[in-house]
């Protein structure tokens, strides 16, 4: 399995856009999604290989269409081997502190990790209880 | 083999482990306790959500089934024939150092769904036999909530108020007003205030099933550790029970292997088992000397829909913890009109961090390809899901049994979970999808994205060993004592006689403290 092989396959997953979110192998995560194949799960290296055996020998050089299309085959043919390879591909991404800095530009989501900031959140209103209350009860009382 | 001798050996650390073990120690303070847990402590100071790459743990450290998680803690259990998988945390603190931490009781009348509904059976104790012991874990585990709700009996205050609400769950709390429908801030395991024993409020971070270093949400350990191990309880980690010996209806001597992986004996009075339904099952169905064919039998999860609502807007729906928001019960008691026995509760489920949402976590994944990026886009921190918890009905066909044939790294016997989702939830649970997916919509849900049954769910292993008289079928009396075993008590969820539609974990742990009470009754009497 080349690198050039292993780019190309990242690049058809996420292929990013005009909008400034990098297409993944382009964007050099190539070495951290094999790393990630193999942390995630003991069988991700052997999956991977299904994958890229099932592709045609000229991959690389296909048509950004073509390379979809044949994808697109191996995710019909052999679903749980390409969903490994997709969900590394997946994590090589999204914590990669690139694309979160972008993520943080787009959608203002911070690129920290959750803790230990945490977020702030909208006081609790109970007022929007008196409805309910209002009611009254609805369990059953035992026999 | 070495032999040590002690009066209560418990097995497993967890929820109910640790609760029983301080109850009774508390009570018997010469009492030699000793609890042997197979995983070994987490430190939650040091959770993965303080680092970038946090949501990674999820996915294999963290995550909720063992047979993907495969840590040197974990044994494998046959999931062949169960679309539901095992979802349960080998570790001090158990599986509530991976939980999500609401902390719903059951209601009086899922104590007698056979004298209500003619389903199931009643169990031999009422709700108000453990509501006293519920608020006294309320005090120990941390609870947040609201007294009131008009869904349940009165009850005492929460130890803490509720939990901050996010602009999703403000939105689903009016949607409900509009539909005429119950709503209630959700009941939590998580501190909205600090507290004096070094516990900080809840900060909103979002992921609870990692550990929490705020020690903010609760779990069994942070809640409860401390205190057993000050009252002389002993705690064996990474120490695996083998083979329990029975002579006469009694046990005698439990075999472990320990962290050195030495064989040894301990010789001890009282059997308490506080693992889970599929540890207990292993251990009792391999037991020499004994055996109840009934054991094994009526296993209950909850099976659970998710329905996830998009939203136009940015809701930032990864802010705050991800289960504990809202809860409607407005489906909870039988209406026959509905065409099915008993109920469900819809829970409203926060977003998702950015990989857990291109992963599609309760639901679809973003599709990769050239549509992904504006996919993502559209979906991130603008979803908020409502799982469709059924309560399931205790079924003979639905077991734990052990696979004479297979055998684990420590040589003992693999689980096999069966399960098959029974006629009467199946129709509850598409008619709490439509439920879920008006829900959603009224709340101004641009689109409904429905996934009809979540396989990584088998978080609560209920029933095999039901309380009730032996001549019912039952395996276990109204204190959890094993039928046939003198000394044996079983105080995990395998003693539950039907699953209430709502998490187990408050009713569980009540049930516990009230089987420590009870044993120390009958110790005194002896």
């Amino acid at each position: 399995m080349s690198d050039d092989l292993n780019s190309s396959i990242l690049d058809c997953l996420i292929p990013g856009d005009e909008s400034g979110w990098p297409a993944a192998g382009q964007h050099g995560l190539t070495f951290r999604f094999l790393q990630l194949l193999e942390i995630l799960s003991n069988e991700g290296v052997q999956q991977l290989a299904t994958v890229t055996e099932n592709l045609p020998k000229d991959f690389c050089t296909l048509s950004k269409d073509s390379q979809t299309t044949s994808l697109s085959t191996v995710e019909k043919e052999q679903p749980a081997a390409f969903q490994a390879v997709l969900k590394a591909a997946y994590s090589a991404y999204y914590t990669d502190q690139t694309v979160r800095q972008i993520l943080e530009t787009k959608t203002g989501y911070e690129a920290r990790p959750p803790q230990p900031q945490g977020y702030e959140l909208q006081s609790f209103d109970e007022t929007l209880l008196e409805p309910v209350r209002a009611k009254g009860p609805i369990w059953r009382e035992a026999p | 083999m070495d032999n040590e001798i002690v009066d209560i050996v418990v097995v497993g650390a967890g929820a109910t482990g640790l609760a029983f073990a301080w109850r009774l120690a508390s009570r018997q303070p010469d009492l030699r306790i000793k609890i042997i847990e197979r995983g070994d402590f987490v430190d939650q100071r040091n959770s993965p959500s303080l680092h970038s790459d946090w949501e990674l743990a999820l996915l294999r450290r963290f995550h909720a089934n063992p047979n993907i998680r495969k840590s040197a803690a974990d044994y494998p259990v046959d999931d062949a024939n169960t679309p539901i998988k095992p979802a349960f945390f080998n570790a001090v603190g158990g599986s509530t150092i991976r939980w999500g931490a609401h902390f719903p009781r059951f209601r009086p009348s899922d104590f007698c769904a056979k004298s209500q509904d003619g389903v199931a059976l009643d169990w031999p104790i009422g709700y108000d036999d453990l509501n006293d012991y519920m608020d006294i874990n309320d005090q120990m585990m941390g609870v947040s909530g609201l007294a009131g709700d008009p869904a349940n009996p009165p009850r005492a205050a929460r130890p803490h108020s509720p939990l901050d609400l996010c602009d999703g769950s403000h939105k689903l709390a009016r949607a409900a007003n509009d539909l005429g429908w119950h709503w209630w801030p959700a009941d939590a395991a998580i501190l909205s205030s600090d507290r004096a024993d070094d516990r900080q409020a809840c900060n909103n971070c979002g992921p609870c099933a990692m550990g929490c270093p705020r020690h903010a949400r609760a779990s069994a350990d942070i809640a409860y550790l401390k205190d057993v191990l000050a009252l002389g309880v002993e705690l064996e980690t990474r120490a695996v029970v083998r083979r329990i010996e029975v002579k006469n209806t009694n046990v005698q001597a439990l075999e472990i292997i320990d962290k050195d992986g030495q064989k040894r004996r301990i010789i001890c009075s009282e059997l308490v088992l506080a693992g889970n339904a599929i540890s207990t099952n292993i251990l009792l169905q391999s037991a020499e000397g004994w055996h109840n064919p009934r054991l094994g039998h009526g296993l209950m999860l909850h099976p659970t829909a998710i329905v996830t609502g998009v939203f136009a807007e940015d809701l930032r729906s990864y802010a705050g913890p991800f289960a504990t928001s809202l809860v409607s019960q407005e489906f909870y008691e039988t209406d026959r009109d509905r065409g099915f026995l008993r109920g469900f509760q819809l829970q409203a489920l926060r977003g998702q961090g950015p990989l857990s949402t291109a992963l599609g976590g309760y639901g679809k994944s973003i599709p990769w390809g050239t549509e992904h990026a504006a996919v993502f886009k559209r979906n991130f921190g603008r979803s908020m899901s409502l799982t469709v918890t059924c309560e399931d009905l205790p079924e003979g066909i639905n077991s734990i049994k052990i696979d004479p044939d297979k055998r684990d790294q420590f040589d003992m016997p693999v689980a096999r979970m069966s399960y098959r989702i029974g006629q009467n939830t199946l129709k509850m649970r598409s008619f709490g999808i439509k439920k879920a997916s008006e829900w959603l919509k009224q709340a101004g849900a641009e689109r409904i994205n429905i996934t009809e049954l979540s396989e990584q769910a088998g978080f609560h292993l209920m029933g095999t060993a039901s309380m009730g008289h032996a001549d019912d079928g039952c395996v276990t009396g109204d204190d959890g004592r094993v039928h046939g075993l003198q000394n044996t008590t079983i105080i995990d969820a395998s003693v539950f006689v039907t699953a209430s539609p709502v998490n187990p974990t408050s009713t569980l742990q009540a049930l516990a403290l009230r089987a420590a009470d009870l044993m120390c009754m009958r110790l005194e009497q002896n």
